[in-house]
């Protein structure tokens, strides 16, 4: 007999889904499973704790004119997760800024090879890089930690996810085994994967199973924010908007073009010394690509 | 051209009919066959409801004589056993042709005869060929008869003991199980001195030992003399007795006018030829399948006797419902291991899930705590003698893992325990769910609350 409770009815239900059981009631973390549990179990129910929401169920019209539109079920699913990973994981995100200006005169000396490829290198294929790199020297950070947090699953493999803005919501597509490849292949993918994100033609087996996530919002504005972790992974890289700083050499200023880094991380994982530790090391890639080949 | 059905179901006990049924319903053609010119295989023809009839019978003559402690005497009973046997095969004859009208409700195609597999896809029907799509095995189990035995008429198995021949004046029963019993009881009531021999060291072996002693008590008190740990080495055959010479605990030779051997009970899976379709059958005649009934071929099925232990009426018939489910392209499997045991014994003896030494066996800590039925007013009002409801539970969870009752309608009241224990329900549970006063049910309750150290009663 199973040490999972759960009725005969629930139990057929289960069966008639191909939902397993004790698997179910681990990821959820109970002992009790009802026939709610397994509606659209798939999709990893959030468990947070329950919160008296009753005072937001406000008649918004009594104060003015209102429309109403429906949340879509991708958008359903997105709060969900989003709202379990807020609430079930410890986060903590530090601020960092790392050096562009060799980035920037080396995209500028590759311009043409670029348009003869037909591709466009951007900064963020950089960023791709640079974080397989960090990932590399830093195995703690490509790491997952089961659901009822007794184990911590270190990868062997890359794969960098990049959250993409599109009309219908976030997605996260991967460029897998990044460390294995190509600054041109990786601007590449970048561009054929938000393309195709945007039309919705990303397949499921081209999502999930990153190691970390970048999100970008270089492009938009914004000095710094702080980005909720994707789990299972256990930390994501946010990027603002380029803005050129003044350094002081001794006495003499200096404009330096700056890439503010948000790194929100799990600090069941990982601690501040290593995220600072990390975020450094990885402003050293960015500021002098050369670190990456050694 | 031979005919075809959708899918066969070959055997017609509960199992076999609830099978065909079902597939039925779920809109298959269904052809049930079976060697019995009546529907409901042993359990209605020669088992269950026969022996229940029976054991009602033996159980108004031990009531009315009980009942003479009460001052009321109704004199020495006359059993017209012509009678007797015409009322128990009437019921038989009830439900069986009953189940004929809800094959004939639900369009299954019955047929009388010996099916034989012999092909992968077709059976031989007492000369007539059948092609199926699909097939269920569903036939059962017979009696083992011991070798070197001699062959006489009055060494009788469970089928002949329910025929109800006649009521030998010393009869011995090999096989303390709960089939032996249940015969013991009956024909004790009817005025059999009997000897139980059973090999194992209780009576009812597998059941709780605490239990078994209730009933070892209860039926002694009746006249039934019982022999545990011991072998019958040899049976002797003359015109004035059958001699058993037992080994053991007893040693000594016990003389009989019949035996009624009850030693278990042996799937059938041997006779149908099975090979021919590619099933592989043990040597203990058990076609194998697995939760969902599959065999090695998916599209023949066993369910029942046939795939082994715990043979019982009411497994079968889930396996059945199962099977056809599964057959007609459902997603179902059988996902319980809690398969209730009753003997119908005097007093009835009913257990689920784990007794203790199965749980010392496991490994597994487990606390007990029982209720004794002296303390039952509903049971002393009723004339009911020593019973037990005892809860086997897990002293951490204190989750239901496991019971057994002994006393008047225990395979009644196992029910509730049985469906506790599906629900995951704990002491806690079963001891807030009121229960009616007065009731053997209660009995549950009381049981829970003594592990809890609530309970008032004791």
């Amino acid at each position: 007999m199973t040490d999972i409770i759960a009725s005969p009815s629930t139990r057929r239900r289960a069966l008639e889904k191909g939902v397993d059981i004790e698997a179910l009631a681990h990821r959820l973390g109970r002992s009790t499973i009802g026939p709610e549990d397994l509606e659209d179990s798939g999709g990893g129910k959030a468990s947070g704790p329950a919160a008296d929401t009753s005072y937001w169920e406000v008649d918004h019209a009594h104060y003015g004119p209102v429309t109403e539109e429906p949340v879509s079920r991708f958008a359903r699913i997105a709060a969900r997760n989003l709202a379990a990973a807020q609430t079930l994981i410890p986060a903590v995100t530090h601020h960092d800024r790392a050096d562009v200006s060799m980035i920037e005169s080396l995209r500028a000396d590759w311009k043409s090879q670029a348009q003869a490829r037909g591709v466009r290198l951007t900064a963020l294929a950089f960023h791709v890089t640079a974080l397989s790199c960090a990932l590399r020297q830093f195995p703690r950070f490509n790491a997952s930690l089961s659901a009822d947090a007794t184990r911590l699953i270190l990868k062997e493999y890359v794969h960098i996810g990049i959250a993409v803005d599109t009309a219908h919501g976030l997605m996260v597509p991967v460029i897998r085994n990044a460390d294995r490849k190509g600054l041109w292949q990786i601007a590449a993918e970048i561009a054929d994967l938000a393309a195709r994100a945007q039309a919705r033609k990303i397949g499921p087996d081209e999502m999930g199973g990153a190691s970390m996530t970048i999100t970008n919002l270089g492009g938009i504005g914004g000095n710094a924010f702080t980005p909720i972790v994707n789990p299972p992974e256990v930390a994501i890289l946010g990027l603002t908007r380029t803005e050129t700083v003044t350094v002081w050499d001794g006495e003499t200023p200096r404009p330096v073009p700056m890439v503010p880094l948000d790194l929100s991380y799990d600090h069941r994982v990982i601690n501040g010394a290593d995220a600072a530790r990390f975020l450094t090391h990885y402003a050293g890639l960015i500021a002098d690509p050369r670190r990456m080949l050694i | 051209m031979s005919e075809h059905t959708e899918l066969l179901v070959i055997g017609a006990g509960p199992g076999g009919y609830a099978c065909a049924f079902r597939a039925a319903d779920l809109g298959r053609k269904v052809t049930l066959v079976d060697a019995r010119d009546a529907l409901g295989g042993v359990c209605l023809n020669e088992g269950c409801i026969p022996s229940k009839a029976l054991l009602h019978a033996a159980e108004v003559i031990r009531e009315a004589r009980h009942m003479a402690d009460w001052g009321i005497t109704f004199g020495k009973p006359r059993v017209d056993l012509d009678r007797l046997r015409a009322t128990k095969d009437a019921i038989v004859g009830q439900l069986t042709g009953g189940l004929g009208g809800l094959a004939d409700r639900r369009k299954v195609s019955t047929r009388q005869g010996k099916a034989r597999f012999t092909g992968p896809n077709r059976v031989d029907v007492d000369g007539t060929e059948l092609e199926f799509d699909q097939a269920v095995i569903a036939v059962g189990s017979a009696p083992v008869r011991l070798p070197g035995w001699p062959d006489d008429p009055r060494i009788w198995d469970s089928t002949a003991a329910l025929e109800l021949r006649e009521i030998p004046k010393r009869l011995a029963i090999v096989g303390g199980g709960i089939i032996g019993l249940e015969m013991a009881t009956i024909y004790a009531a009817l005025g059999s001195a009997v000897t139980v021999v059973e090999l194992a060291d209780q009576i009812a072996p597998g059941a709780d030992p605490d239990g078994v002693r209730i009933l070892h008590a209860a039926l002694e008190t009746q006249g039934v003399t019982i022999h545990t740990a011991t072998q019958v080495n040899e049976v002797k055959a003359s015109r004035a007795a059958l001699t058993l010479t037992c080994r053991g605990q007893f040693d000594g030779t016990i003389k009989a006018d019949v035996i009624i051997q009850s030693v278990g009970r042996r799937a059938n899976g041997d006779r149908i030829d099975a090979q021919a379709a590619g099933l592989s059958v043990s040597d203990k005649g058990i076609i194998a399948a697995d939760d969902a009934g599959r065999t090695e071929h998916p599209h023949i099925f066993a369910i029942g006797d046939v795939t082994g232990n715990p043979m019982l009426a009411h497994r079968a018939t889930h396996q059945g419902h199962i099977a056809a489910e599964v057959a007609c392209g459902h997603r179902a499997a059988l996902g319980t291991v809690l398969i209730p045991s009753v003997a119908y014994t005097n007093p009835e003896l009913a257990w689920v899930g784990l007794t203790q030494a199965q749980a010392k066996a496991e490994g597994r800590t487990v606390r007990a705590a029982s209720f004794p039925w002296a303390a039952s007013g509903r049971n002393l009002a009723s004339g009911g003698g020593d019973g037990m409801t005892k809860l086997i539970h897990d002293p951490q969870t204190k989750r239901i893992l496991g019971a057994t009752i002994i006393g008047r309608n225990a395979g009644e009241l196992i029910a509730e325990i049985t469906l506790a224990m599906e629900l995951g329900a704990g002491l806690e549970d079963i001891a807030l769910t009121i229960h009616a006063h007065p009731t053997l049910s209660e009995t549950v309750a009381f049981a829970a609350e003594r592990a809890l150290g609530t309970l008032t009663d004791l």
